[in-house]
């Protein structure tokens, strides 16, 4: 029939501007071509359904005006004849509403950035001073022993995921893994205050066993042995900043933490 | 006041004049007070023990706050301590926290932090309170009601800390809570804050607790839908009027 | 003479809507009698005050993360830097005037409302209400108590308190533990790596628009399907599997409704009034490095965040990728949790081969099994409910935070299968009995006769 092919031709048209669409908005996007698309997707669905009415030939049926709740379902024959030949059309219209479904969905991309790098580093860099929330760098003989402090980057106090507590304890108590003996001048430890385990900030300390506590879930951490889990739900470490004394006697970050920082996600041990 | 609180009061008064009296001669010293109550644990000279730790660099401030708020002395070494009335008197108190203070190993060595001055006049309740969510709120809760610090830790509810109290704790860092190097002005800003906690009204009503969610799903529960599922019944049942059927 | 002027109106209508049959129809639509099928209505009536308060709401409150300077009322928060979200409800608790109420009022419906839709769905499972043909309408409850779940936690995280962010930075790490897209739901989610700014306006979307545009429509299907299958009741001396007894729409049911309505309404509000709740000042703005212990979640978000509590410290590594912790307990649990309950009715049709229809109800005794799974599965979530709350537990009752966690651990497991077997052993001993613990006996008057005994009187 000459009315099928026009309205196969109209769907696929529809179809292949969806892809269209879908194209423009992965390349930038547009919005002359956006609409565009859009405009031709939807029309193309619309001419086809519109020219599949005209040759459903049905006849005019009539209705009682009176009393319409009193007619109970049941009764009412379906003729479904017209519709059920057509098995290639109904394909194409399967493909080219689903291809529309799927440009219109893409833009849910645009509701945030891919995570890319972003999960696997912090603002922490070689050199960067340690300074308190208010912005103040901070000299080794300011960190008294049994005191726990937040502190940032210098420079970006802001950097939530650059959050890191600095405690001072005995360096003899200090067992920390052998690659990291360098990493907690006279005593200074620095980890990192989001937790592994849901990212809550561990912001409780029990000087005197020397343990960090997250108040939302217990997890618990060893400060003298790398911040180890001991208790609670979380499973890793707190991930650990090297830290140095430098010529005038700052603290600073010799990099960025041992390990990617805060809850797990399932490629956190890849390279990012 | 009570009948109990005024017999407590009495017996506090016998007790204290029991001792007294024998000795009315010779007023005990800073020395004879601590050899007596504090020695057995802390050894003499505070040296430490096996049941205490060496006082000897402790200062004034540790040993006023623990005194005065009565956490030491402490019967059973392993408990943490908790406030309670002081078992000396004020002057006592201030004799045994000067020999405590004179303790230092060597003429050169430090003393520890001497009792802190609380002024607090002319501070910023906001800065304290700023002061106060970032490093006390995590244990002792956003409205000082305590809370659970893990191992048995119990962070005190700080509604019945005098101002004096909460300076020297800050300083010394008393049981699990950590040191916090707060310069005065910090200090007495978190004073006042921890102060205007205890002193404050809720504008919002009774405050069941003020630890935030678990109290209020449980007056939910109980009052809110239990009053409404009692309701349900009433409603349904034939216990009001007599009904038709 | 008044009924005249009533009716005209209505005769007016009629004549355009044509409505009049079905109207008389319905108002003498009959609703079987029983107190525990008003609990229901519970819900109904704190979702309207939930409509009515949130919209006084939401003419002061500010979906804004932009920081401003605090210069309110409040003087402990004076000159500090705040979120606009944050400054506006501080403006509705102090400034603007039955803010408070309002806001309290509001807080507390929330709270009541889960709590009533839970009771509500209890009553459906243990009678049995949820058979054939009233499949549909089960799942369409379970789609409202997953929706009221959306309603409580958006609205929990918009005055962008201190504990608020925690539970939203809880909620992003949730998401971000599933596996290969977790990454990438969570960013879409907030709009980036936590915290962003522009969470607060999502939430506010979702919150005032979306889902509540969701609830009223799911709540309207709810109501028709309801009043098109007709209410099911107990069976009686009179009440059948092919009739329904009990008292008209008009005036009865309309009476009793109305009266639940304003006590619903009446005891929200002294709630409001009389007791504090979420006071916000005290927690002070959204800090990410700032935290206040105890935190927890609104009470019936409490058995997700025991769940992660109580959940051993088990991330382990499948083919070199991490599956952390947080998603057994916080996706996987839930998920089944809810897609099992929302089949429920189709997966009892498995197991007793009923594919009847049913309009008579079951008492729970007489469904053993099915009551003393219902009642294992309610232990489950009181358990988790209280791990949630499991370092308050430790404060309150002076005992180690890990105690109870440990203690919890066990009881998860064995809480439930001994409440399991103890209901069944009861419901079992009940159908032999005659007892019925919440039905008053008829009573039976005596009087005195004329030898000094005594005589029943009619």
């Amino acid at each position: 029939m000459k009315t099928d092919r026009l309205i196969a031709f109209f769907f696929t048209v529809s179809m292949l501007a969806s892809f269209g669409l879908i194209a423009v908005y992965v390349f930038e996007g547009d919005a002359q071509l956006e609409g565009t698309f859009l405009g031709v997707a939807l029309s193309g669905l619309g001419i086809g359904f519109v020219l599949w009415a005209a040759t459903l030939h049905t006849e005019p049926v009539t209705e009682e005006r009176e009393h319409p709740d009193d007619v109970e379902g049941g009764d009412v024959e379906l003729d479904a004849e017209p519709l059920t030949r057509r098995a290639m059309l109904w394909k194409l219209l399967a493909g080219a509403g689903g291809a529309l479904a799927a440009a219109l969905a893409i833009p849910a991309l645009s509701l945030g950035p891919r995570p890319g790098e972003s999960l696997f580093k912090t603002a922490w860099t070689p050199g960067a001073r340690l300074v308190d929330t208010d912005g103040n760098p901070l000299k080794v003989t300011d960190i008294a022993p049994g005191t726990v402090q937040t502190v940032f980057p210098e420079g970006q106090v802001d950097a939530a995921d650059a959050q890191t507590l600095i405690l001072r304890v005995d360096p003899n108590l200090l067992e920390l893994p052998s690659d990291r003996v360098a990493w907690a001048p006279e005593g200074v430890v620095g980890y990192s205050k989001i937790c592994t385990h849901a990212g809550c900030p561990v912001g409780l300390y029990r000087a005197e066993s020397h343990e960090l506590l997250c108040p939302c879930h217990q997890s618990t951490f060893d400060v003298l042995r790398g911040a180890e889990p001991t208790f609670g739900p979380a499973d890793r470490p707190l991930p650990q900043l090297p830290i140095e004394i430098d010529s005038e006697g700052y603290l600073v970050a010799t990099g960025d933490f041992s390990e990617p920082v805060g809850p797990g996600f399932w490629n956190l041990d890849s390279d990012g | 006041m009570t009948p109990a609180r005024v017999f407590g009061l009495a017996l506090l008064v016998v007790l204290l004049a029991a001792p007294a009296a024998v000795s009315q001669e010779s007023e005990p010293s800073g020395q004879d007070l601590f050899e007596e109550s504090c020695a057995s644990c802390h050894g003499i000279d505070g040296r430490g023990t096996e049941y205490g730790p060496s006082l000897q660099n402790s200062g004034a401030a540790a040993a006023d706050f623990e005194l005065r708020t009565g956490r030491m002395p402490l019967h059973d070494p392993d408990a943490q301590t908790v406030r309670k009335p002081p078992a000396f008197s004020n002057d006592e108190i201030d004799l045994i926290v000067a020999y405590v203070a004179s303790l230092a190993p060597g003429p050169s060595d430090s003393a520890g932090e001497p009792i802190p001055e609380v002024d607090l006049s002319g501070v910023v309740l906001s800065d304290g309170q700023e002061i106060y969510t970032e490093n006390c709120a995590a244990c002792h809760g956003a409205t000082a009601n305590g809370g659970a610090a893990g191992a048995g830790a119990l962070a005190p509810s700080l509604h019945l800390a005098l101002p004096l109290d909460v300076a020297e704790a800050t300083i010394i860092g008393p049981g699990e809570m950590p040191k916090f190097s707060f310069d005065e002005a910090e200090r007495n800003a978190v004073v006042a804050y921890v102060r205007y906690l205890q002193t404050e009204d809720a504008p919002g009503g009774a405050d069941i607790g003020g630890i935030g969610p678990v109290p209020e799903g449980f007056v939910a529960w109980l009052v809110g839908i239990g009053s409404l599922t009692v309701a349900c019944w009433l409603i349904g049942s034939k216990v009001l009027g007599k009904g038709e059927g | 003479m008044a009924e005249q002027v009533s009716v005209k109106p209505l005769k007016w209508l009629d004549e355009r809507l044509g409505v009049a049959t079905w109207a008389r129809r319905s108002l003498k639509k009959v609703f079987p009698d029983h107190w525990s099928f008003l609990l229901g209505e519970i819900a109904l009536f704190c979702f309207l005050i939930l409509l009515m308060t949130g919209v006084f709401l939401t003419l002061f409150y500010r979906p804004d993360a932009q920081p401003v300077i605090y210069d309110g009322p409040y003087t402990p928060l004076h000159g500090q830097e705040v979120s606009a979200a944050y400054e506006s409800v501080l403006r509705i608790s102090f400034e603007v005037r039955a803010g408070l109420v309002m806001r309290q009022i509001h807080h507390w419906a929330a709270l009541v409302f889960m709590a009533s839709i839970v009771v509500h769905a209890m009553r459906i499972f243990f009678t049995g209400a949820f058979r054939k043909p009233r499949e549909v309408n089960w799942m369409l409850g379970v789609g409202l108590l997953l929706l009221g779940l959306g309603m409580g936690f958006t609205g929990y995280s918009l005055p962008d308190d201190l504990l608020s962010g925690t539970g939203l930075r809880i909620a992003y790490s949730v998401l971000i533990s599933v596996p290969f897209v977790g990454p990438y739901l969570a960013f879409l989610a907030f709009g980036g790596e936590f915290p962003t700014e522009g969470i607060i306006s999502r939430l506010f979307v979702l919150h005032v628009m979306l889902l509540p545009g969701l609830i009223i429509g799911a709540i309207s299907a709810h109501l028709a399907i309801l009043w098109r299958q007709k209410h099911t009741q107990f069976a009686g001396p009179k009440a059948t599997e092919n009739n329904v007894v009990g008292r008209p729409f008009w005036p009865t049911q309309v009476f009793k409704s109305t009266g639940l309505m304003l006590l619903t309404a009446g005891v929200l509000a002294l709630m409001g009034g009389l007791v504090q709740i979420n006071p916000v000042w005290h927690y002070g703005p959204f800090d990410a490095a700032r935290v206040s212990g105890p935190a927890q979640p609104d009470w019936y978000i409490g058995w997700l965040e025991g769940a992660l509590r109580l959940f051993p410290p088990a991330d382990f590594k499948i083919f070199g990728l991490l599956v952390p912790g947080p998603f057994f307990p916080g996706v996987v649990m839930p998920g089944l949790a809810f897609t099992s309950m929302a089949l429920w009715p189709f997966i009892e049709q498995r197991i007793t081969k009923d594919r009847e229809v049913h309009h008579l109800l079951d008492r729970p005794r007489d469904v053993a099994w099915r009551t003393a799974l219902g009642m294992s599965t309610f232990l489950f979530f009181l358990i988790l409910t209280l791990a949630g709350g499991n370092d308050v537990l430790a404060i309150t009752f002076g005992v180690q935070v890990e105690a109870v966690t440990n203690v919890l651990r066990l009881a998860i497991f064995l809480v439930p299968a001994l409440g399991g077997l103890v209901t069944y052993r009861m419901c079992t001993e009940l159908q032999d009995s005659d007892f019925t613990p919440f039905r008053r006996q008829p009573k039976i008057r005596l009087g005195r006769n004329k030898k000094g005994g005594f005589d029943e009187l009619p």
